[in-house]
C-alpha cells in the first residue's frame, strides 16, 4: 500500500506518523513545497518574533528522524496536479508519482488585501517560517508597524511588535477584537492589554487603500491617512482546495470530508486545515483554523486509510497568547448566549449559556486547567443552575 | 542529593499538588490514592506549569496544550509534549512529605 501525503505541515507530519504507528507495512510519501521539514505555526506569531530560535512548540524534526521512521520526506516539491483516473499525483518538475490513496493537507494561504497598493515590498503576510523571519527581521524599535485585522494572528504580532519597540496601530474594519471568536466583554478585556502596552486600536476602520511613497505607506482608511514602514494583513485565511477542485473533488470553501476525512473520490482524503468536516453534532460540514484539527483529525484519517474507524468528532479549541495571558476558546459560540463570569484572581472562566441554561462555549484566561471539566460540561449538554455556574465553591469538575 | 520538606500529609487535597522551589528546579508534589510523588513542574513542551494542570486518574494535563504526563512514571502520554518529566523519590518522615533530589 503506498499513501502520499501532499502537504507537509502539521496534518501531513500528524498523518504520516500516525499512519506508521498503526502499519508498519506502508510505504509513505510526504511532499512538501516549503523548504523546511513539518513544524507547527503557533509560534511563529508568537516566539517567532520575540526572537527564540528553536522553540520547542515547533515540533520540527530533522530528515533523520523522517528517516527513522521510514517515512519518505521530500521538500522544495510543489504538487502541480492529481489525475484521478490513473490515480497519479504530479510536481511542478514534471514528476509523476503512483499512489493508492492520497492524502491532501495543503492547509491554508494568508488572504490578501484586494486594494490597490497591496503588491508593496512593505506589505506582508504571515503564514510561513520564511515569512515569520522577514517580519521579526523588520521590527525594529522605532519601526511604526500598521496592522490590519484584529483577529488572532494580528493581534499576537501587535502584541510582539510593541515589546520590541516598534509603534503599532491596529485598523479593524469590525467594532471589536476577535469578534469572530469572543464574547464582547472578553473583547474588551483584550482590548485594554493592548491599549495599556501603546498600541492603537481602530475600529470600524476599513482600509481602502495603499499609497506606496518612498517615505511610508500611506494607509487610506475612514479615518484618515495613517503613515506606516510596514503593513502586516492578518484578515484571515483561504483554504489551499484549488488542486483538489481541479481534479473534480468536491470543494465548498475546504475540500468536503466525511468525519474520517474521506472527500467525494474514495481514494483520496483531506486532513487539517485545508478539509471542511462533517461533524454530525451541528448537522454540517465546519472548516477549522486550528491546531486542535491538525493535530487530531489525523487520527481517523490514518485509521481510515488501514481501514479502521476513528470519526472526528471533537469540541472545537483554540488558544491564543498575548503579553504572557494564555486565551483558551471552547466550542463553536454564535451569538444568543449569556455569558457569565467565574473569576478567581488572575484566572477568568466566562461561560456562555443558552436560554435552557446548557453551557454551550467557554473563554479561558490563564485559566487551561478548567478547560477539560468545561468540555465535559459542555458535551453532556445538560442544563446546570446559574447559582451552581457562578458559586467559587463549586468546582467545575464537581458539575460534570 | 538531599532530601526536601514539601508539607505535613495531612495538608494534601487529592488533584492538588503542592510545589516547592529547590534552586533552578521547580518540583510538584501530589498525593495520588497509593501514596506521594514528585515530577518536575514544567512542561516539556514549551513552558507551562503541570501544577496549574488539571489532574485525574494518576495523570496530569498541561495547562496550555493538554500534553499529558503520568505522575508515577513521568512518562509523557501525548503530543504535543514528546520528552518524559523529571520523577523525584519521595517519603513520608514525622508525617512530613518530603522528596529527594
Ligand atoms: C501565524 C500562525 C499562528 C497560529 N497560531 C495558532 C494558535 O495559537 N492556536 C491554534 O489553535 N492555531 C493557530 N494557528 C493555526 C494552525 O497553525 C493551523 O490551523 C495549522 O497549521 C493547520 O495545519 P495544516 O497542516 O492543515 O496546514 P499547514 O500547516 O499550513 O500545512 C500545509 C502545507 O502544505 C503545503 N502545500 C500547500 N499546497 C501544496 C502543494 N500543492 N504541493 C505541496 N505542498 C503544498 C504548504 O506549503 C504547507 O507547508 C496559527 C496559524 C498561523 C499561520
Ligand atoms: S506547554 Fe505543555 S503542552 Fe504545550
Amino acid at each position: 500500500m503506498r499513501t502520499v501525503i501532499v502537504g507537509a505541515g502539521q496534518a501531513g507530519r500528524r498523518t504520516a506518523e500516525l499512519l506508521r504507528g498503526l502499519d508498519a507495512g506502508h510505504d509513505i510519501l510526504l511532499l512538501g513545497e516549503e523548504a523546511e521539514p513539518p513544524y507547527d505555526r503557533p509560534p511563529l506569531s508568537k516566539e517567532i518574533l520575540l526572537g527564540e530560535e528553536h522553540p520547542r512548540g515547533l515540533m520540527q524534526r530533522d530528515a533523520e528522524a523522517y528517516d527513522a521512521q521510514r517515512i519518505a520526506l521530500r521538500l522544495g516539491e510543489r504538487v502541480a496536479g492529481i489525475d484521478l483516473g490513473a490515480a497519479r499525483v504530479e510536481t511542478n518538475a514534471g514528476e509523476r508519482i503512483a499512489y493508492d490513496s492520497l492524502v491532501v493537507a495543503t492547509g491554508a494561504r494568508a488572504r490578501n488585501l484586494p486594494i490597490p497598493g497591496a503588491d508593496d515590498r512593505r506589505v506582508l503576510t504571515l503564514r510561513s517560517m520564511a515569512d515569520a523571519r522577514a517580519l521579526r527581521a523588520r521590527l525594529r524599535p522605532g519601526l511604526r508597524l500598521a496592522v490590519a485585522g484584529a483577529g488572532l494572528i494580528g493581534l499576537e504580532v501587535a502584541a510582539a511588535a510593541i515589546q520590541l519597540g516598534c509603534a503599532v496601530t491596529v485598523l479593524e474594519m469590525g467594532e471589536r477584537a476577535m469578534a469572530r471568536c469572543v464574547p464582547e466583554a472578553i473583547s474588551t478585556r483584550i482590548e485594554a492589554w493592548h491599549r495599556a502596552a501603546g498600541v492603537v486600536l481602530e475600529f470600524g476602520c476599513p482600509l481602502t487603500a495603499i499609497r506606496p511613497e518612498s517615505d511610508a505607506l500611506h494607509l487610506v482608511t475612514s479615518r484618515g491617512v495613517i503613515a506606516a514602514d510596514l503593513l502586516l494583513v492578518a484578515i484571515g485565511a483561504i483554504p489551499n482546495s484549488e488542486l483538489a477542485r481541479e481534479a473534480g473533488i468536491a470543494v465548498e470553501d475546504g475540500i468536503l470530508a466525511d468525519a474520517s476525512g474521506r472527500t467525494s473520490h474514495p481514494q483520496v482524503f483531506a486532513a487539517g486545515e485545508v478539509a471542511r468536516i462533517w461533524q454530525e453534532a451541528a448537522g454540517r460540514h465546519i472548516r477549522f483554523e486550528t491546531w486542535q484539527v491538525a493535530q487530531h483529525q489525523p487520527v481517523a484519517v490514518a485509521n481510515a486509510l488501514c481501514g479502521a474507524q476513528r470519526p472526528y468528532a471533537e469540541l472545537p479549541w483554540h488558544w491564543t497568547d498575548q503579553y504572557g495571558r494564555n486565551v483558551q476558546i471552547l466550542g463553536a459560540h454564535g451569538a444568543g448566549l449569556d455569558w457569565l463570569e467565574r473569576e478567581d484572581g488572575e484566572r477568568l472562566a466566562s461561560l456562555g449559556v443558552d436560554a435552557e441554561g446548557r453551557v454551550q462555549g467557554a473563554v479561558l484566561i490563564d485559566n487551561g486547567r478548567e478547560a477539560t471539566p468545561l468540555r465535559r460540561i459542555i458535551a453532556a449538554g445538560r442544563p446546570i443552575e446559574r447559582d451552581r455556574l457562578l458559586d467559587p465553591s463549586v468546582a467545575l469538575r464537581q458539575l460534570c | 542529593m538531599a532530601w526536601h520538606d514539601v508539607a505535613p500529609e495531612g495538608d494534601f487535597l487529592e488533584e492538588i499538588p503542592k510545589v516547592v522551589q529547590v534552586g533552578e528546579d521547580r518540583v510538584a508534589v501530589f498525593r495520588l490514592d497509593d501514596g506521594f510523588y514528585a515530577i518536575s513542574d514544567v512542561c516539556t513542551h514549551e513552558y507551562a506549569l503541570l501544577s496549574e494542570g488539571f489532574c485525574e486518574d494518576g495523570k496530569v494535563e498541561c495547562p496550555l496544550h493538554q500534553a499529558c504526563f503520568d505522575i508515577r512514571t513521568g512518562k509523557v502520554l501525548n503530543e504535543p509534549a514528546e520528552i518524559d518529566v523529571e520523577t523525584y523519590p519521595t517519603r513520608v518522615e514525622g508525617g512530613v512529605v518530603q522528596f529527594q533530589l
